[in-house]
């Protein structure tokens, strides 16, 4: 049923929210951000079993997370079991929460997280991590799973983050490692036992599941191999707030094997599975209905690798007048066209991601993209109206000189020279910069991160040598280092974010509250240098022991060997497989003839 | 073209919205009742909807108004005043749909009326009550990003009244709108709680009557008259 269905409440009478949290509501930034009250709501009174879903950010990241929209959607709609949300709040009120002593809740039912059944979190990156013991001390909860006894919930993780578990471990009663779509029913079922540490056994039991002190074994990554032919998420959660993506999302396709040998959710999502474009436009339609955007995004990791793109892209514009659609990302050796099949009146900015400055490092990250194809894809940007271009950066690539930071600034002036000639000067160009960091299960997996003080030097010298009014971002070398030191910690690690956390560290992923000297402070602490990873060549990796990814440790050397001789290797879903060891026992590509 | 007048009531919560966040919930209500609103012209068309009378974060309406421009050949507004109903966020409720015609009305509050609870000593709140009434100019400060304003709060809010109930006092007061702007609410609450010692958070803030200007002549937009001409 719907929740506070329209003409259920009285709209002016009180009593909806109880007196004490009202009283909160009264003295904070954004209050809605706490109250739920979104389209499309969702609640279950008296089900059971309860489950809170959690993403580790403020409600306006947290609502705009795709993976999250789908569990809702799948527990309160398929099965018995009532689903309710929670963010992370905000510092204003987690600070009055705790003054006043009123414990989480939930945007649906308003009631205490802490008396749900399953507690389950979107791990979407390292920086969320001190939000998720915030979050936990906010419910009232133990921090520590070995403390939490009956009548506590059950806390799980999830998400790409969780591709190395232990920075959080002993924080979480167990992990779900992949895609767990097909995997609810069975975990709503372990559930229906009467205790807690039944519920557990029975969870263990549950492909996928890593319960940290109690498996034995690592858990393979679930693969969702029914993606295709089951429709998208049609009736989401829509915000009234405005959070910071306000469209439909049809997901066309999963996984990218593009090959990239820097990107881990590249290797984490394998195969590509990709839905027919009779679903895609149909689930367009339908959510035009049910959320009124007028914009819909089809989204994947490389949208325009989707096989059905020009056809979804036409058929959906057709729905009915008005209606936008937009690519999350373009690739620039096909961006030339992709462009083209944009509307006139949705000309707005593009982004493109070269990621390196020269020809030999994009072929050492297998980013198989050259100086023509850059230069032609910047060309249609601004022939075809755009108004703005975005050039994705990353400095402190394995084997990157000073020579491939130059290349960056050289690859921004041929851009800039570009939106002279041809939009006059009426196109903006931004350039962002991220720091790379290794992360487990990749090729680049064994790698060092550069450093703060190599990345320092290297961001100064890119800074002197773009071209004037070029505006240009960094990301924080501190918040990398961080990232850094939890992306491929391993048992231990977690004493850094809880000694952080117990710091004052929250929204490290923010830049005006990320603290690099509680971090710092916390390292010495602990005994942890930050930037590093604890790595003992041929051994098992410590995110090894606890996830089987799919993709072989031989593949990644494979790789990684390959990268450091520059030469590139081919998608296989054009033909030519590089065995990366996922495919096999029911997992296959499966792509739109 | 053809200008409607939608009233609705905002609760729950709703209440909690913003201005804007409050318009672009009217707006998607429309957009998934399958009932088109208007485009303005240029390079970037927006809906042609506005709501007159901005509703501070955190007070309920009983009464509040948008005005929307909609294509001329739709269907009567009965039929779309139940789906925008069933369209709608929770908290908020479409009330009614006039049809106003071609001319585009520029409805202009002149006075609003605001009740909300104010806990703690209700005698001390009757009392900042009764010297808000008898003092003649209570000037108060406003700092916004504009810069700062002074303003005469006995200038714009009138008929200040409080009555006791269950844990503090219920205080009422109407706020006049005039061409030079009107006091927010929480200006007088504050000042009412400063004076009476207790604490100045409004709770339970209602909006429960507008009085306007501007209106066409019609039926009356609500069942307590409560929007008059």
């Amino acid at each position: 049923m719907n929740a506070h269905a329209p003409g259920s409440l009285d709209s002016c009478s009180e009593g909806w929210v109880r007196d004490e949290v009202a009283r909160l509501l009264a003295r904070v930034t954004r209050p809605g951000r706490y109250t739920g009250g979104e389209f499309n709501l969702r609640l279950k009174p008296g089900a059971s079993p309860r489950i809170v879903l959690s993403y580790p950010d403020v409600y306006e990241i947290g609502i705009s997370n795709p993976g999250l929209q789908i569990l809702y959607a799948h527990l309160n709609d398929a099965t018995p079991a009532a689903a309710e949300r929670a963010y992370c709040p905000w510092p204003d009120m987690a600070a009055l929460m705790r003054a006043h002593d009123v414990p989480l809740w939930t945007l649906e039912a308003m009631q205490p997280v802490a008396g749900c059944d399953l507690w389950g979190f979107t791990l979407p990156h390292e920086l969320t991590y001190t939000n998720v013991l915030e979050m936990l001390d906010l419910a009232g909860l133990p921090l520590h799973a070995a403390e939490r006894g009956e009548g506590c919930p059950i806390v799980l993780g999830g998400g790409p983050a969780v591709a190395d578990p232990w920075p959080l471990a002993p924080f979480f009663d167990a992990f779900f490692i992949g895609e767990v779509e097909h995997r609810l029913d069975e975990i709503v079922d372990a559930l229906a036992v009467p205790s807690r540490a039944a519920r557990l056994r029975a969870l263990a039991g549950v492909p996928g599941m890593w319960l940290p002190g109690v498996s034995e074994r690592p858990a393979r990554r679930q693969v969702f191999t029914a993606f295709s032919s089951t429709p998208p998420v049609l009736r989401p959660v829509v915000p009234v707030l405005e959070a910071v993506h306000d469209r439909a999302i049809v997901e066309v396709m999963r996984g990218c094997t593009a090959g990239c040998r820097f990107c881990q959710v590249g290797m984490w999502y394998r195969p590509v599975r990709e839905r027919p474009v009779d679903l895609v436009v149909e689930a367009a339609e339908r959510l035009l209905g049910e959320t009124g955007c007028d914009e819909v995004s089809l989204l994947s990791l490389s949208s325009c690798d989707y096989s059905g793109i020009g056809e979804a892209l036409t058929r959906i514009r057709a729905l009915r007048p008005g209606v936008r659609v937009s690519l999350p990302s373009l690739r620039i050796d096909s961006a030339a066209e992709s462009l083209g099949s944009f509307a006139a009146d949705q000309r707005g900015s593009v982004t493109l991601a070269p990621e390196a400055g020269t020809q030999e490092l994009r072929d050492a990250i297998n980013k198989g993209v050259d100086d023509a194809q850059f230069e032609e894809a910047v060309r249609a940007t601004f022939a075809g109206g755009f108004t703005g271009l975005k050039l994705y950066f990353m400095i402190g690539l394995p084997g990157e000189t000073d020579a491939d930071v130059a290349g960056i600034a050289r690859m921004t002036g041929t851009a800039a020279r570009l939106a002279k000639d041809i939009a006059r000067g009426r196109a903006r160009l931004s350039v962002a910069v991220s720091s790379y960091v290794p992360k487990a299960h990749t090729p680049f997996q064994l790698e060092p991160f550069a450093g703060a003080a190599v990345l320092r030097r290297r961001q100064r010298l890119l800074r002197a040598a773009l071209p004037r009014g070029v505006r240009v971002s960094f990301h924080d070398v501190a918040a990398s280092q961080v990232e850094a030191t939890l992306a491929r910690g391993g048992p231990g690690s977690h004493r850094l974010v809880e000694e952080a956390w117990r710091r004052g560290a929250r929204f490290d992923g923010w830049s005006e509250h990320f603290r690099p000297e509680i971090w710092e402070a916390a390292a010495a602490a602990t005994g942890i240098e930050l930037g590093t990873a604890d790595l003992h060549g041929d051994e098992t990796l410590p995110w090894e022991s606890a996830v089987d990814a799919g993709v072989t440790r031989s593949f990644l050397a494979d790789e990684r060997a390959r990268g450091r001789r520059g030469e590139l290797t081919g998608d296989c879903r054009d033909g030519r497989c590089a065995p990366c060891g996922v495919c096999g026992g029911g997992v296959e590509m499966d792509v739109l003839p | 073209m053809t200008w409607w007048l939608l009233t609705f009531s905002r609760g729950g919560p709703a209440v909690y919205l913003s201005h804007l966040d409050t318009a672009r919930a009217v707006q998607r209500t429309f957009a998934r009742a399958g009932v088109p609103i208007a485009l303005s012209q240029g390079m970037r068309p927006k809906p042609r909807l506005s709501l007159p009378l901005p509703l501070p974060v955190g007070a309920a309406g009983c009464e509040e108004l948008a005005v929307v421009e909609v294509p001329p050949d739709l269907p009567g507004p009965a039929g779309a005043l139940r789906e925008l109903r069933a369209a709608a966020p929770p908290g908020l409720i479409p009330a009614a749909v006039i049809v106003v015609g071609e001319q585009h009305p520029r409805p202009q509050a002149l006075e609003a009326r605001y009740t909300c609870v104010l806990e703690g000593d209700a005698g001390a709140v009757q009392a900042a009550v009764e010297r808000y009434a008898t003092e003649v100019s209570v000037v108060r400060e406003r700092v916004s990003p504009k810069g700062r304003r002074t303003l005469d709060l006995k200038d714009y809010v009138v008929h200040a009244a409080a009555e006791a109930v269950p844990g503090g006092a219920r205080l009422s007061f109407s706020i006049r709108h005039r061409d030079d702007g009107a006091a927010r609410p929480q200006e007088l609450i504050d000042l009412i709680a400063t004076w009476a010692e207790v604490d100045p958070v409004m709770r339970g803030l209602k909006r429960r009557r507008i009085i306007w200007k501007g209106l066409p002549p019609g039926p009356s937009l609500g069942a307590e008259r409560s929007v008059s001409r």
